[in-house]
């Protein structure tokens, strides 16, 4: 059974359509990608699914539910998690508080809250920042920091939005690590926004390509590589028109 | 009962915080014993009242970032609800009490709802527009006195009278107010760890982030706001004994509300300590500038001019108060 469909799914701000008449599944224990040029509106997409705005039309079918329009704590409650592009912590919270108030939505317990948390920080290697602040630490921390406070609140799905982005080779690899350690140990449906091609063609189990805010394509990570609409949307008209032999074979 | 384990748990502050604290709490439990003037009793008495409405306004406007300058409409709210179920119906203090806390709580829900669905600088000025209708309200209702307000008057009464919270020495009203600030720290203590504590301070770093984790912001601010209100509202029942006598233009002005969000931005907001720190400086500072300048020279208002200089340092200096400055060097060293 599927654990997410989007049905149609139109999200226009003003005369823009961010998204145009999307529709897409994710079944339960899939690892899904979500690619596209900038502004093709993946993020759009993402925060649609995770109630953060109302779609303008089109539906969305959560673990068997219409949960078109629910606000985003209502989707949270339902076990759908996120992380955000760019983690603006600005405040006094440390990473291990961060961490907490994910893993209070289920509990009013600060003990339970925090036994949790700590085994969370454990898991992502966070255990030694715990008591700094988020903007005190590199970049890739700060990728895990959002992962992780996003886990404590025991998803169902997770929804990863460039959380390679910034990232050097090595950290890259760490951070394929870690998402496949997520979606196997923990058992989580996982569905990412990623630039970074060879984390998203290697981890995805499927892929699906936004353009202008249509989906141009979905498919196997490795015929959508090959797929001539995409790379057209990636690399423009001329490049597949010069390069036609290459890719037809 | 793991919240009262919480509230007592202290085991994240540094020792010498903790050794500071225990400090100032043994001095204040033993001031009324050392030689001092009825007007040094005065201040000290004010001081407690003041750090506990300072405890309240840091729920919502420290932990939670929004900026609440209306406190004053539930000082008013305690105050009189105290006083009028003391004077029409004899109604006793420990009664009243709750009875105020109701019926502020009540009406935070009533102008929270509306007031919370603004933001930042809209929110501010929301806050105090609500607190001075309620004052004018209060000023043109006979039933409360209107503009001349309530008293007391003590010798009906035969002091010292516990169920009223009338007495003749001071002395009395300090010990239950310390008794008041113990509680109100506890309180704190246990709230800065709670759930809800945690989901404020995530929603002032970021509502989006706190949304996606589960959190719905609306409800979590209207809570927090009514907790604030019963603490001032509570505080306020005892102000209105404690003085005797109250009136709109004095209890439910806008230099309370504004005084009670100083103390708390001064010392820290957003920390355990900040309203208490800020109530001991701001509090003998006032009372003592009114009795040197403003007495001897006609320099009233004066105060209010210090008021304005501290704003505007605190905003351009450091907006997380002296406590924050404690803060910063400490985490300098550390790194």
């Amino acid at each position: 059974m599927a654990l997410l469909e989007v049905h149609h799914l139109v999200k226009a701000f003003g005369g823009l359509k961010a998204n145009d008449d999307v529709s897409f599944a994710i079944e339960k224990g899939e690892l899904l990608g979500l690619i596209g040029p900038n502004g093709a509106g993946k993020t759009t997409c993402f925060n649609c699914i995770a109630g953060m705005f109302p779609p303008t039309s089109g539906r969305i079918v959560f673990d068997g539910q219409d949960v078109t329009g629910l606000p985003a704590h209502a989707m949270a409650r339902r076990g759908l998690a996120r992380t955000f592009q760019v983690y603006t912590a600005a405040g006094d919270l440390t990473v291990g508080e961060n961490v907490l108030v994910g893993c209070f939505m289920h509990t009013h317990l600060r003990s339970s809250a925090k036994s949790k948390a700590d085994g969370i920080l454990d898991q992502m290697g966070l255990k030694e920042f715990r008591h700094q602040l988020v903007s005190e630490l590199p970049v890739a921390a700060q990728k895990r920091v959002t992962m992780a406070t996003a886990l404590g609140t025991d998803p169902k799905l997770l929804l990863l939005d460039e959380v390679a982005a910034g990232l050097n080779p090595s950290e890259i690899e760490a951070t394929m690590a870690g998402i496949r350690r997520i979606h196997a140990e923990l058992g989580v449906t996982v569905m990412l926004i990623e630039h970074v091609m060879e984390l998203v063609m290697n981890i995805s189990h499927r892929v699906i390509v936004l353009d202008y805010g249509r989906k141009i394509a979905e498919g196997l990570p490795k015929d959508i590589a090959r797929d001539p609409q995409v790379i057209k949307a990636y690399l423009g008209e001329r490049y597949v028109r010069e390069h036609a032999a290459e890719i037809g074979g | 009962m793991e919240a009262i384990r919480n509230a007592l748990d202290v085991s994240d502050f540094p020792k010498i915080d903790l050794g500071v604290a225990l400090a100032v709490l043994v001095f204040l439990f033993c001031f009324p014993f050392f030689p001092h003037s009825a007007f040094a009793m005065a201040t000290m008495i004010q001081f407690f009242i003041f750090s506990l409405y300072g405890m309240g306004w840091n729920t919502i406007g420290g932990y939670g970032g929004q900026v609440d300058l209306g406190k004053a409409q539930y000082v008013g709210i305690g105050a009189y609800t105290t006083m009028v179920c003391l004077l029409r119906w004899d109604i006793p203090f420990w009664f009243s009490m709750p009875i105020g806390a109701v019926l502020s709580i009540g009406w935070s829900f009533i102008i929270g709802y509306p007031l919370f669905k603004l933001k930042g600088h809209y929110f501010a000025i929301a806050t105090i527009a609500t607190s001075l209708v309620l004052k004018d309200l209060f000023e043109v209702w006979k039933f409360v006195g209107a503009a001349r307000g309530l008293g007391i008057l003590p010798y009906k009464y035969h002091p010292p009278d516990f169920w009223r919270l009338i007495f003749k020495e001071d002395i009395y009203y300090y010990y239950i107010i310390f008794a008041f600030f113990i509680v109100g720290l506890l309180y704190m203590n246990w709230f800065r760890k709670s759930r809800l504590g945690y989901q404020l301070r995530s929603i002032k770093d970021n509502e989006e982030v706190a949304r996606s984790l589960g959190i719905n912001v609306h409800w979590a601010k209207i809570k927090t706001y009514a907790i604030a209100t019963a603490f001032v509202s509570v505080v306020g029942s005892f102000h209105a004994v404690y003085i005797k006598n109250i009136e709109p233009e004095d209890t439910m002005s806008l230099d309370i509300s504004i005084l009670i969000a100083l103390m708390a931005m001064l010392g820290g907001a957003g920390s355990l300590w900040g309203p208490v720190i800020g109530a001991g400086v701001l509090i003998p500072l006032k009372s003592y500038l009114k009795e040197w300048l403003g007495a001897a020279a006609g320099l009233l208002g004066i105060d209010l001019i210090i008021y304005g200089v501290i704003i505007m340092i605190i905003s351009a200096f450091e907006p997380r108060g002296l406590w924050g400055i404690v803060e910063r060097i400490r985490r300098r060293r550390r790194s």
